[in-house]
């Protein structure tokens, strides 16, 4: 015998969908780990150029190239996640293309910036200095500049605050790097890095384990 | 993250806006891209006309027509938010994503500024016109804004290889394919999909 379908009333259907949206709500809890590893990362490279400028060594190799290795595991994230999500949500579509598209314009600023290093050697600016040194003390803005964007537009759309105000702290940092010397520009760029992405990715890892635990709790 | 309880009314809010999204009741954003696009086609042509034609000095002062794609907007948006009864999460989006370009062409003007304006400025503004169109394309699912956006990074690279004089004709060249033609077709789109 099938059990006699209870009528819900209009207070207690609203609950229902209310209940069921609260729920997918805390499903859907981003883990932080790339956050946290980009962070990290593109502080340490930061860091570690400016102690290159500072006690005047070099590396065999350029730190920068870490980002490019950091890709691999970016991948191996992003298919693991992939894999646990069962229902792609508009959220998951839009985060998607707004930080592919933010990797690619990252490597469209490598290229075109090393593209004008190369078109500026020899050339001199009108105050003597040669132009290669004077783009290079607008690279760190530059990146800032790009940094700022998707993890503004992230906060904003997740309403995550502590994302919105990263984005707002690249986008300052970005503007004082323009005034500032190569050495402040990548102490700046380091600080935005931990304050936009580390930060924030430490906070959404942890708010996805309590979610994670909630659920399990909820479900037994 | 914020979690918060929805009352009722929040939740028939939400499945009224759900609702318009599956019936595929996109926005017509186009305008947005047809103004600014030809505000900044004009700008650019203008540009190359007033500086290698007329060897005009202040060939620059043809982007204050800018201010004007800034008073639209405003407007636009103003009266946009009045009349419209039902956000969707597509219109959220899309004033997330340009809050965010709208801020990031303003700090890269601020370091051109100090750059110099004659220098390589054009890659930098093209590569950003490429982003904010690829995402708004994979936002309201439509094919010719992605392409759009994936030509003007292509013409980003080209534009390095050329003098600032012609990056000017680049910049033109990116804003009719990112801009100005998928706003027609999306245009187009909207109003066969309403027949």
């Amino acid at each position: 015998m099938t059990q006699p379908e209870k009528q819900l009333t209009e207070k207690e259907s609203l609950d229902l969908i209310a209940k069921m949206i609260n729920k997918a709500k805390d499903a859907c809890h981003d883990t932080g780990i790339s956050a946290m590893m980009w962070g990290s990362l593109i502080a340490i490279c930061a860091l570690v150029r400016l102690s290159e400028l500072q006690f005047d060594y070099r590396l065999p190799f350029d730190i920068y190239l870490l980002t490019f290795v950091a890709v691999i595991p970016q991948i191996y994230f992003s298919i693991k996640a992939k894999k646990k999500r069962k229902v792609k949500t508009y959220d998951d579509a839009f985060m998607d293309s707004l930080w592919m598209g933010f990797g690619i314009t990252i490597f469209l600023m490598i290229f075109i910036t090393n593209a004008l290093f190369n078109a500026m050697e020899g050339y001199k600016d009108p105050a003597g200095h040669t132009a290669v040194i004077t783009m290079y003390e607008f690279i760190s803005p530059l990146f800032l500049l790009l940094y700022g964007m998707p993890t503004f537009v992230t906060g904003v759309s997740m309403k995550f605050k502590p994302m919105i105000f990263g984005g707002i702290l690249c986008w300052v940092c970005c503007l004082i790097a323009i005034y500032t010397p190569v050495k402040v520009d990548l102490l700046l760029t380091a600080f935005s890095a931990v304050f936009a992405w580390l930060i924030p990715g430490i906070i959404m890892e942890k708010d996805y384990r309590n979610a994670k635990l909630e659920l399990a709790v909820a479900n037994v | 993250m914020q979690q918060e309880n929805f009352s009722p009314e929040q939740s028939l809010q939400l499945i009224q806006s759900m609702i318009s999204k599956t019936k595929q009741d996109m926005s017509d954003n186009s305008i947005y891209f047809l103004v600014w696009g030809w505000l900044t086609f004009f700008a650019c042509t203008g540009q190359f006309v007033l500086k290698n034609i007329f060897q005009y000095e202040k060939h620059y002062l043809v982007w204050t027509v800018i201010i004007i794609g800034i008073v639209f907007s405003i407007y636009q948006g103003r009266k946009e938010g009045k009349t419209k009864k039902v956000k969707t999460y597509i219109d959220d989006s899309i004033k997330h994503l340009w809050t965010g370009m709208a801020v990031s062409f303003f700090v890269l003007g601020m370091i051109l500024t100090k750059l110099g304006w004659g220098t390589s400025i054009f890659p930098f503004f093209i590569m950003l016109y490429g982003l904010g169109t690829f995402v708004s394309g994979s936002i309201i699912r439509f094919r010719p804004l992605i392409i759009g956006g994936i030509l003007a990074w292509a013409l980003a690279i080209g534009c390095i290889f050329v003098s600032y004089d012609y990056q000017m004709l680049f910049g033109a060249a990116a804003i009719l394919v990112s801009y100005i033609i998928p706003a027609y077709l999306l245009r187009y789109r909207n109003k066969t999909a309403n027949k």
